[in-house]
């Protein structure tokens, strides 16, 4: 009984006609749901409902021209995807990509953040706008010019490589050079990552570096010691967010190769073996099961990351 | 130590999977490499052209008639400047007549077949699909509806139209009439009269059995003017010993605006098929072997082909090769009139007709042709076929689309059209009609088990010996069959 007294009284006591009474940390809490409720409605009705029905119908064979055939097969789909080579190559394209651009991202919109946050760069708004300004052009025509930048023949890339008395490879049809060059696309892109970085950045307290200036600390220790431990959570996101932007990889290659996954297979990115099944051979149930494989991988590197960082990633104000 | 309790490690679970479905949901935040697309929802230049006007939910149309919906985009339709024709054929119809209303349903022809094969499993596929080519309606094969019965039915005769081309479209399961005869792309040479001109070279043949240079019109012929044609920085031809193939800048032959796959460049060495009478074996027809072959040796070896790159080079126009000025025969089809010239700004030059040459003492033509086809869904079966015939006999759609009317009594009109578009060149239209008479029988696009990912597997070949020299033609063959056979016993069987 006195838990049940107890329990009325925090969640809430009537006090006076047609009025609720609540502690503050409950109606900050009731508060804090109204205002994400829009979000969570949405992600209910546009993200869990085609999550059901995507599992769902990777239980079946469901064909996008013949769904009258529509047969109930268990597991089969997933039995098949361990067998599939396909498969297989897309998730080590994907992996092989990953392991490239995941740091070269990184490492880049980190060092583009530093630059524009320094004191000795002239016109750092100008230069900020640039970085960032990337991000305003459509994929799709960034990477048809980036096509004609890194064509063998005529490109600037490889003009600018045969000034210096070398012949440039071929980016886009080599095995060999088709990740770089896709890397290399990438870097066109890190104005958000390093938009996030430079926020981050701006919130680390001057007193720490000149604090440790006076106790004799140069710009490499502070940068190891300071900026990298108050960062830490700003690129724990930013990681998280590019591996898993990584493993949605699909646009680019997708125009790059008319979406075939040339050259011998090189870009059939995880995604876009996914769409070859859904929309090319209108496998939609075994392509959904692809997209649930997806979704489970990227969990569980979602996981492992946070988990490696738990202890290695610094919160202000909270348990470290 | 700090030591995570259960529901926090559930909680944290939970979050992470959050964190994952969002992000999997939406790239606005922020992307490795610039923003990436869902999964689900792969991104895609944005339709430039709506659904019009809005489909008629139920009931008859404001006419009072059978509502019939025709979708536009798998082939030709869905150009702004074909969208107001369209509209008005429409419109036409529907107040020529009470029995019928012609609902139209016009999708970007990039994102067409996904729209329709959405629409086909979400049960509201449209009656009529069309223009559409032996491609599009190999991919709805299952779909369409055998038009034999209806024809016979409705003593429906085709006018003008060689019988052959009747025949063409028993494209369906089992040899069913799956369209009626509307328009015709027969292939043969476009050539730049100026770089002939330049290389002191005569004009190319126009009639069958004419000679050329005192020779056979015959792939021997053809390749020796193609390396004639073939000119580095310093002005060599191909022939030349000073000859520099790391400096060309004009080349001398190339199969362009076909269907990007090595069974249509070689469709002029012969006919034949991937696949066996038996209908499951994958098979390599010799003329295909002996096709890629002279492909192979004339990107690598003789280099009159260009390569992968330098057709994507600024050099021959990032793709529109001929257009460029730099690439002296192209063989294509009736179709490639819409982009045979270059762009306005550029050089101009005169461009000729010229018949395909003889392979192995044959002349082969590879022909496209595009109708309208019925769904077997509809409801509306009759509604549709009568709507259909009207669509088939209409000579203003005939020249929206630019097509080249397959009722030869339409064909001179047609051609006159397409020469208001190039005044100052006199073209040859009896080269086209000429090359009608040698289609390739069985179609370079017949169908194949599990179709678009064996198309699939032809193009991954032609980009790769075009891609990367020193390939093994023979080889490379062997595996595609391999790869082929693969494909077809794995297909749904039909």
């Amino acid at each position: 009984m006195a838990q049940s007294s107890e329990s009325s009284q925090i969640s809430g006591t009537p006090i006076g006609k047609g009025r609720w009474h609540m502690n503050k940390s409950r109606r900050e809490a009731f508060w804090g749901m109204v205002f994400v409720s829009p979000w969570v409605t949405g992600l209910l009705l546009f993200a869990a409902g085609p999550l059901i029905a995507s599992f769902i119908l990777s239980l079946t064979d469901f064909n996008l021209v013949k769904p009258e055939a529509v047969r109930f097969i268990g597991i089969d789909n997933y039995v098949h995807m361990a067998s599939d080579p396909l498969v297989a190559t897309g998730l080590l394209v994907t992996l092989k990509f990953a392991l490239i651009s995941v740091p070269v991202t990184m490492c880049a919109s980190l060092g583009a953040a530093l630059l524009v946050n320094s004191n000795n760069l002239f016109g750092r708004n100008i230069f900020r706008t640039l970085f960032y300004m990337p991000i305003q052009i459509p994929v799709v025509a960034s990477t048809l010019v980036w096509m004609g930048f890194l064509n063998p023949e005529t490109g600037w890339l490889n003009q600018i490589i045969a000034f210096f008395g070398f012949r440039g490879p071929d980016w886009i049809n080599s095995v060999t050079w088709i990740y770089p060059a896709l890397t290399l696309f990438g870097l066109w892109g890190i104005g958000n990552f390093m938009l996030i970085s430079l926020a981050g950045l701006q919130s680390v307290p001057t007193s720490l570096y000149e604090a440790a200036r006076i106790d004799g600390a140069g710009p490499w220790k502070m940068f190891r010691n300071i900026t990298i431990p108050l960062m830490s959570p700003i690129l724990l996101y930013n990681l998280v967010i590019c591996l898993i932007t990584t493993f949605q990889y699909f646009t680019q290659a997708y125009v790059l190769t008319n979406g075939r996954g040339d050259p011998d297979n090189a870009t059939l990115f995880i995604n876009l073996d996914l769409f070859h099944e859904a929309f090319r051979d209108n496998r939609m149930g075994y392509a959904s099961a692809i997209g649930w494989l997806l979704f489970v991988i990227v969990l569980i590197l979602t996981v492992i990351v946070l988990g490696f960082a738990r202890n290695r990633v610094y919160y202000a104000g909270g348990e470290s | 130590m700090y030591k995570q309790s259960r529901p926090s490690k559930i909680m944290g679970l939970l979050g992470a999977t959050v964190l994952v479905v969002t992000a999997c949901g939406s790239s606005a935040t922020a992307s490795p490499s610039a923003a990436a697309p869902s999964a689900a929802a792969p991104t895609v230049a944005p339709s430039l052209v709506n659904i019009t006007p809005a489909p008629i939910a139920a009931g008859p149309g404001p006419n009072g008639g059978v509502v019939v919906s025709w979708f536009i985009g798998l082939g030709a339709g869905t150009q702004p400047a074909q969208i107001g024709p369209e509209q008005a054929f429409a419109a036409a119809y529907n107040a020529s007549q009470k029995d019928v209303y012609l609902s139209l349903q016009i999708v970007d022809n990039t994102q067409a077949a996904n729209i329709l094969k959405t629409q086909i499993a979400a049960g509201a596929a449209p009656d009529i699909i069309g223009p559409v080519g032996v491609e599009g309606l190999n991919i709805f094969r299952d779909q369409l509806m055998d038009l034999a019965p209806t024809i016979a039915k409705n003593n429906y005769t085709f006018n003008g139209v060689d019988p052959k081309l009747v025949d063409f479209f028993k494209l369906g399961n089992n040899g069913a009439t799956v369209g009626v005869p509307f328009a015709v792309y027969p292939s043969f040479l476009y050539y730049n009269k100026a770089l002939f001109k330049e290389a002191g070279l005569p004009d190319l043949p126009t009639k069958v059995g004419d000679l050329y240079q005192g020779k056979p019109w015959d792939l021997d012929n053809l390749t020796s003017v193609a390396e004639k044609l073939t000119v580095d920085k310093a002005g060599n031809d191909a022939t030349s010993a000073k000859f520099d193939p790391t400096n060309i800048v004009q080349w001398g032959f190339d199969s362009q605006y076909e269907d990007n796959s090595a069974r249509a460049e070689d469709a002029w060495f012969g006919a034949g098929s991937f696949l066996a009478a038996d209908g499951k074996t994958a098979q390599i027809p010799d003329y295909v072997t002996q096709g890629e072959t002279w492909f192979n040796d004339g990107v690598w070896k003789n280099h009159f082909i260009p390569t992968q790159a330098q057709i994507s080079s600024a050099l021959l126009g990032a793709g529109g090769e001929f257009g460029s000025g730099n690439l002296a025969i192209n063989e294509s089809h009736t179709w490639f009139t819409c982009c045979v010239a270059p762009p306005k700004g550029t050089k101009q030059f005169d461009f000729g007709f010229a018949i395909n040459p003889l392979v192995n003492g044959k002349i082969t033509a590879p022909l496209h042709a595009d109708t309208f086809s019925i769904l077997k869904s509809t409801k509306v079966p009759d509604a549709a076929w009568k709507a259909l015939t009207a669509m088939v006999a209409s000579t203003d759609l005939l020249t929206t689309y630019g097509a080249m009317p397959a009722d030869q009594t339409k064909q001179k009109a047609w051609e006159a059209t397409i020469d208001k578009g190039f005044p100052g060149i006199k073209l040859d239209w009896s080269v086209p009609e000429a090359m009608l008479a040698y289609p390739d029988v069985p179609n370079h696009q017949s169908w194949m088990p599990d179709y678009a990912k064996a198309k699939a597997a032809l193009q991954a070949f032609q980009n790769k010996y075009r891609t990367t020299s020193g390939v093994d033609i023979t080889a490379e063959l062997a595996t595609l069959k391999t790869t082929l056979q693969g494909i077809f016993d794995a297909a749904p069987k039909s």
